[in-house]
């Protein structure tokens, strides 16, 4: 279960307005590589792991995602602050806007609704981790995307942790890669599902 | 910065600290320099919320609440316009 810790991981305060830039963040809440596909990817996952030590980092970090949702959500929020019409009219807000108004919803750059099409969980910890070692990269290079389009140091601040955040997270699940194939034949890692193949039977019926 | 946003600043270091320790310990669980950081950081985490917890705001649901549910009537952390000040 959880609890709620009323704060933010890091903090964020944007003074400035910018709906343009809130419709393309918004991707990194709810797009192919965003925060929620992150948790709801590691979250899932978690059940299979085949040792405690990955079963935590897929928890943990998993946790640590959804309060990343909740900074991508509160940047879109700040962003969109007191707009008028006029400004929505101006911005690549506008289409976002007509179904939404300024309500936080899961959809990437594109208009695209969140899906879980968006993850995997296989029940194989290889392949799932290899995909998280994937997602975490492809949520960095997202990050850089978003930096190359701003100067605006409120959100630089909060989108850089953010991105830093996904080079420890890759960091980690290397190491949970490293844990599970520790515990498998050498010399052939792919052989068989360690979360499924436990072992050979005891006996032949 | 206000008195409110410096101590929820501690808050927000310390707790990232622990966020940080805590995963590097789910893949290094016996080693001692990390298990140090993290009883050194949980402390300093701890101290940080009573107090600011104390002056201000709760940040888990509060174990005495007295007369008033804060938790309901006090900011939730997405909140900010810079055009109103904080701590009124």
């Amino acid at each position: 279960m959880w609890y709620y810790t009323k704060k933010l991981e890091y903090p964020i305060k944007i003074k400035n307005t910018n709906p343009t830039l809130a419709s393309l963040i918004l991707s990194q809440l709810g797009g192919p590589d965003g925060e929620t596909g992150a948790a709801m990817r590691y979250l899932s996952q978690r059940y299979t792991a085949p040792c405690h030590e990955v079963q935590a980092i897929l928890n943990d970090v998993g946790t640590e995602e959804l309060s990343h949702m909740e900074m991508i959500s509160t940047i879109i929020y700040q962003l969109t602050r007191n707009l008028t019409p006029q400004q929505i009219m101006d911005s690549g807000f506008a289409p976002y806007y007509m179904e939404h108004t300024t309500g936080i919803y899961t959809a990437s750059a594109n208009g695209n609704s969140f899906t879980a099409d968006f993850f995997q969980s296989t029940g194989d910890p290889i392949a799932d981790m290899h995909e998280d070692l994937a997602a975490e990269q492809k949520a960095r290079l997202t990050y850089d995307n978003i930096l190359r389009l701003t100067d605006d140091p409120d959100v630089r601040d909060a989108i850089k942790f953010l991105r830093e955040r996904e080079i420890v997270h890759y960091q980690r699940f290397g190491e949970g890669l490293r844990l599970i194939q520790d515990s498998l034949d050498s010399k052939n890692f792919y052989a068989y599902n360690p979360s499924f193949d436990k072992c050979k039977p005891a006996k032949k019926f | 910065m206000t008195e409110r946003e410096k101590l929820m600043s501690k808050v927000q270091r310390y707790g990232f600290a622990v966020v940080e320790a805590n995963l590097y310990l789910d893949s290094h669980p016996t080693c001692p320099h990390g298990l140090e950081y993290y009883t050194k950081n949980k402390a300093l985490y701890d101290e940080a919320v009573a107090e600011y917890e104390s002056k201000f705001a709760p940040i888990n649901l509060p174990s005495d609440p007295k007369s008033l549910w804060k938790w309901s009537t006090t900011p939730f952390p997405w909140e900010y316009d810079p055009n109103l000040k904080e701590d009124e």
